[in-house]
């Protein structure tokens, strides 16, 4: 792998109840979560994640609720203990960290945005912007140049001296993530960030990060539920179900192949014009087509492919990353990939 | 011959029972029986008593009565007075003070500083005009029927009452929220500080201390009042929002930033209401404390009571009134700001 791995998480296990190493060793030796909960009366929260999140990387997981996304994300900064498994930031596990080391971790290399902002009520927004600078010590003074940036930054330039009840969720949760990008840490923890907010706001917000992203190259680790959202944001895809993971990977590769009667129910009811990208469908080559209709990038999506072929299938278009030929895209083999993977849809429609 | 009789035979206790024997008559019960010439023995199944201990005394005379009860906690009490005395008297003895400073300050300056300094804390706490022409009226009205210095007095003693309560409340209620096992161990000491009637904690305090002495009606105050506080508090810290909470742990805040920044400061709306609860509860124990010497109105309620004077008991009863309805308010609108300040 060319990309650094910021986080690496080893087989980790998490389970709630009272005697978790007892259950540990029934799940290792292979019970299911159902069989646990009835017969041993725990919860099995997390089984056997491995996760590489690169750095500079949008790595989003998503399941539904109860899959243990929530949890999985909150393992990182220690927020919970893990029963069994090993979590390395930078190379050094974090479970071995001591509590100042923690705190240190918690303070300067992790911030995290959460879904319902948790904003301090009776603080203005600069001061919750500063949150974690108040945390290190500085004064009001000290960082309200650097809360301000950050605010201005997410557009709520003026709202400096108000509270958080008097702003909307859109507008809080850019104080959540103006505190956690003042607090300047290279990883940010997004759990549901956008969960909590209306459709328009939640696309809003999702532009502001990927923009974000773009110039801050942060590593982001997002929690969702929603497809759609993971699909725009991730540059890695990690799928939870029931405590461990399904497939993980490029999100176009998962679309393209999915290795999951659960993800292939997942993933049909999007509009896979709008996620599939001319890359993901083209066929690798750098030999020129015969009848070229023209240059299209690897990047654009199959939706704008069509517009710009205005239905006509029999095109074929040359497919260009920065100005090389990568592939050739034929306007046939779009239409196909349309087409969602159809393996026993009517049969896990009734399972889920 | 008694009903009980049976019992000791059966045991084989009988030897040990004559041994408390005595002619004598030990109770009235007894004395009459002796004189009517009637014996113990109950006529018919319908008159058993129960096995109290009286009855069994009576099968029994080595067995004690139930007056013996009382009378050995009694006893008991009056032995470990004197040394719990040597323990209690310094550690309360700054109770006295603060009481009879207070006391002392607010009586002997003049009415034309109290009054506009009282006004002033009015104003502080709510920055309301209205409430303070209010607070100013009913002072004003008091002062105008000579209730002024007994006015004054109740509120002296209330103000160090509750000051006090806070100051102890407060620490003890953040101790309950911060461990379950405080937690489980203090709230029967609430419940049953809260339901003893107050009169019967007057009765070995008036043992420990002497009656002269303020400390003496201020215990009984604190310990009355202190409860909502206590139970406030914890409860406000522990209805913290969970993820706010979450939130300071995960940007790394230290127990002490997560107290002082976080929980206390979103307990407040809760722990004022305590505070206001505990005010209302000292106004209460301190018309009742007169019977041990507390100045103040109380002292004119009980002086209408014993002498049947209805006009001084009514009055002064509607002075009570009068500075509760302040108190509520005042403690009330500083509450009201300090929710108006922190909506969620």
């Amino acid at each position: 792998m060319d990309r650094d791995i910021k986080i690496s998480i080893r087989n980790l296990y998490k389970i709630f109840g009272p005697i978790p190493d007892v259950a540990l060793a029934y799940v290792r030796r292979g019970m299911g979560k159902a069989e646990l909960l009835e017969k041993h009366n725990h919860v099995l929260g997390l089984q056997d994640i491995n996760v590489d999140i690169h750095e500079g990387e949008i790595t989003v997981i998503m399941g539904l609720s109860g899959s243990g996304k929530s949890t999985l994300i909150r393992h990182l900064n220690r927020l919970i203990e893990p029963t069994a498994g090993e979590i390395k930031v930078d190379g050094k596990n974090v479970l071995d960290y001591d509590e100042n080391r923690l705190r240190n971790l918690r303070r300067e290399h992790m911030s995290m945005v959460f879904q319902k902002f948790a904003l301090l009520p009776h603080k203005t927004v600069l001061e919750n912007a500063g949150m974690a600078l108040l945390v290190r010590g500085y004064t009001v003074q000290d960082f309200e140049g650097e809360a301000k940036k950050w605010l201005a930054r997410v557009g709520l330039e003026g709202n400096e001296n108000q509270y958080p009840h008097q702003l909307s969720g859109g507008m809080q949760q850019r104080v959540g993530i103006a505190r956690a990008l003042a607090s300047n840490s290279p990883v940010m923890l997004m759990d549901e960030a956008f969960s909590a907010l209306d459709p328009l706001i939640r696309s809003d917000m999702q532009d502001l990060l990927l923009e974000l992203q773009d110039e801050l190259k942060k590593t982001v680790v997002f929690i969702t539920h929603d497809l759609d959202e993971a699909l725009k944001l991730a540059d890695h895809l990690v799928i939870l179900k029931e405590g461990h993971i399904v497939q993980q990977g490029e999100p176009q590769e998962i679309l393209m192949h999915p290795n999951d009667p659960y993800i292939t129910d997942f993933i049909s009811d999007i509009n896979r014009a709008r996620v599939l990208r001319a890359h993901s469908v083209m066929k690798k080559t750098t030999e020129p087509p015969t009848d070229c209709a023209g240059d299209i990038s690897d990047r654009d999506n199959l939706e704008s492919v069509i517009a710009r072929s205005e239905g006509d299938t029999n095109l074929t278009y040359r497919v260009v990353r920065k100005g090389k030929q990568v592939g050739v895209l034929d306007m046939k083999e779009l239409v196909k990939a349309l087409v969602p993977i159809e393996s026993a849809e009517g049969e896990t429609r009734s399972r889920y | 011959m008694a009903t009980y009789d049976f019992i000791f035979s059966s045991l084989g206790l009988t030897d040990w029972c004559a041994e408390g024997q005595s002619d004598a008559p030990m109770s009235m019960e007894s004395l009459l029986q002796r004189t009517k010439g009637t014996g113990g023995e109950p006529e018919s199944l319908w008159d058993t008593p129960f096995p109290s201990m009286d009855a069994l005394n009576e099968s029994c005379a080595a067995f004690p009565q139930s007056r013996d009860l009382t009378k050995g906690l009694e006893e008991g009490f009056l032995s470990i007075k004197d040394s719990l005395s040597v323990v209690l008297d310094p550690l309360t003895q700054p109770l006295s003070w603060a009481l009879d400073g207070t006391l002392y300050g607010m009586l002997n300056a003049p009415w034309w500083i109290v009054i506009p300094l009282l006004l002033a804390v009015v104003f502080f706490v709510t920055k309301s005009w209205k409430l303070v022409g209010f607070v100013a009226g009913s002072l004003f009205l008091l002062a105008f029927i000579d209730y002024y210095r007994y006015a004054m007095e109740t509120l002296s003693i209330i103000f160090v009452c509750a000051f006090i309560c806070v100051l102890f409340g407060v620490p003890i209620g953040i101790a309950m929220s911060r461990s379950d096992m405080m937690q489980r161990l203090t709230i029967p000491v609430l419940d049953m500080l809260q339901t003893l009637p107050p009169f019967v904690y007057l009765i070995p305090l008036i043992f420990l201390f002497s009656v002269t002495e303020s400390k003496l009606y201020g215990i009984a105050i604190i310990l009355y009042a202190i409860v909502p506080v206590i139970r406030l508090t914890n409860l406000g810290i522990r209805l913290v929002d969970k993820d706010v909470i979450e939130a300071a742990d995960a940007f790394g805040m230290t127990s002490q930033q997560k107290l002082f920044k976080v929980q206390i400061p979103l307990a407040l709306p809760n722990i004022m209401a305590g505070v206001n609860q505990t005010i209302m509860m000292s106004l209460a124990m301190v018309v009742i404390a007169s019977l041990v010497s507390a100045p103040g109105l109380g002292v004119l309620v009980l002086q209408g009571i014993r002498n049947l004077e209805l006009g001084v008991g009514l009055v002064a009863g509607l002075g009570i009134v009068i500075l509760a309805v302040i108190l509520d308010r005042v403690t009330k609108a500083s509450l009201a700001r300090i929710n108006a300040s922190q909506k969620q």
